[in-house]
């Protein structure tokens, strides 16, 4: 089972991909995986966030 | 000298007869009464009068008031002062002198204005109040303050007077659990301030070690009294009661002005009846008020709790609200994450790119210089070979010899029969070695 990742993991190893690419710390070859692997944290941020918003509507309706 | 002798009757006679010559008018006279007793119907008196600053008698005399007159003059008096006649009263007296052979001197009474004795007293209570004000003391009762829970009632009273048992029995039919304690005073006529001073004394020293102390004293005096009211107006019970140190309330019953007594007791009212009435009133109040404190504060928890509800219902209605901002900022956080990602990308391909190109471009040059470099080199090389030409050679006369193509350098190297060619600048000789 995958390791369910937390938001604020996710959007730290989103700002240190970031900051590797503004340092020019990854190479030509890393680069399209660490772009793809960006690519899956930002969706699994907007997720995460989609789906609180659902959760917190669904608890204050069940009040 | 037998004859000038006269008997004590003789004697007396002459003297009654000369008062009653020399002196037939009637005379307004002020005195103190020093005692007062009736007998028979007619009242006896003794009257004093003092010296004004030491108090030791100055004159003295009796007097009497006949039944027939007494039965109209005291009723007069009571009706007007409220009071009997009794020792320690001033009175003014409308007198005629009797002198009685056998009885003596006496002054007898036709007529007591009782508006002098009011008047009097009233001079002394002005006196006993003045007093009382300067020691300080004529409002300390009226400064202390009833405990809420004021149950436990110390009783100053006669035990027998139907008053003190009114009282009992309406705290007894009251919903609140008092407890009142007799302390038996004399409450009228003679020694009333003494013992009613004693009765607090008593309450006093109880109250040091009693448990539980007395919460206020009731001084009450019963119904079908006289309303002879002197015996509360002295200075030492006026200075007893202002002085004590538990709320003192009064119920002495009378409807003339208020005694000293209810001036500096903490509370007054008119009977024992309605001094029961206040304690049950004032538990009421106090009961009451509980009451209203007990609603006020369920009201207060209610409106707070009502408030906390609406409060966390706003933050309720609020949240998606709340949320939707917090969602709204992550998200433009990751497209500026992602945008900065993607720009980045861009840039470095880019950049590539453009190096690639360079390089590219740089080829063509590259080769170019190469190619021209090894063509010279070529050309050096040919100037080179071009010396070493053996053509030139043979033009100036010289021949090579070849077996098999190759160049003979040793005769050795021949052996008869052997097939050799000889190049020369003009032709070939073919011979065979011999």
């Amino acid at each position: 089972m995958k390791q369910e990742i937390k938001y604020e993991a996710a959007f730290a190893e989103l700002q240190s991909i970031v900051r590797r690419m503004e340092n020019d710390e990854l190479d030509i070859d890393q680069m399209s995986e660490q772009l793809k692997r960006a690519q899956q944290l930002i969706k699994l941020c907007k997720d995460k966030l989609t789906k609180t918003d659902e959760e917190i509507k669904k608890i204050l309706a069940e009040e | 000298m037998r004859n000038d002798r006269l008997t004590l009757l003789e004697l007396n006679g002459l003297v009654r007869e000369l008062i009653e010559m020399e002196m037939p008018n009637e005379y307004w006279v002020e005195a103190e009464l020093s005692e007062c007793r009736e007998s028979r119907g007619h009242c006896y008196m003794e009257l004093i009068q003092r010296d004004e600053h030491n108090a030791t008698p100055v004159a003295r005399a009796s007097a009497k008031c006949w039944a027939s007159k007494w039965m109209l003059v005291r009723p007069y008096f009571e009706r007007t002062t409220g009071q009997q006649l009794r020792a320690g009263m001033k009175v003014l007296l409308r007198v005629y002198p009797q002198f009685h052979e056998a009885y003596g001197f006496s002054w007898i009474v036709t007529d007591i204005d009782p508006t002098y004795t009011l008047g009097d007293q009233a001079r002394r209570r002005q006196e006993i109040i003045r007093q009382l004000k300067e020691e300080g003391v004529f409002d300390l009762q009226r400064e202390l303050h009833l405990p809420l829970f004021c149950l436990n009632i110390a009783v100053v009273s006669s035990q027998t007077a139907a008053g003190y048992g009114d009282f009992a029995a309406q705290l007894a039919d009251s919903p609140f659990a008092f407890h009142s304690q007799l302390f038996p005073a004399i409450m009228q006529g003679e020694g009333v301030e003494q013992s009613i001073i004693e009765a607090l004394n008593r309450i006093y020293e109880a109250n040091g070690s009693n448990e539980p102390h007395f919460d206020c004293v009731v001084i009450i005096r019963g119904g079908g009294a006289t309303s002879d009211m002197s015996g509360f107006d002295t200075l030492a019970l006026a200075e007893n009661v202002a002085n004590f140190p538990i709320p003192i309330i009064t119920g002495i019953g009378h409807d003339r002005d208020e005694s000293i007594l209810d001036m500096v007791s903490h509370q007054r009212v008119k009977t024992p009846t309605a001094a029961a009435a206040f304690l049950i009133d004032h538990a009421q109040t106090v009961l009451d008020s509980l009451g209203e404190a007990q609603n006020r504060i369920s009201r207060q928890a209610l409106q707070k709790l009502s408030t906390i509800h609406h409060q966390l219902s706003t933050i309720q209605e609020a949240l998606p609200r709340l949320f939707s901002v917090v969602r709204t900022r992550q998200e433009a956080r990751l497209d500026q994450l992602y945008s900065r990602i993607a720009h980045f990308v861009q840039q470095k391909l880019i950049s590539r790119q453009s190096t690639i190109v360079s390089l590219q471009e740089r080829i063509p040059m590259l080769l170019d210089r190469r190619l021209q470099t090894e063509s010279h080199r070529l050309e050096l090389l040919a100037e080179k070979l071009k010396v070493l030409d053996p053509a030139l050679l043979l033009k100036r006369g010289y021949s090579i010899t070849l077996k098999d193509g190759a160049a003979v350098r040793d005769p050795k190297t021949l052996h008869p029969g052997d097939q050799i060619e000889t190049r020369l600048d003009k032709g070939t000789i073919k011979s065979t070695v011999i």
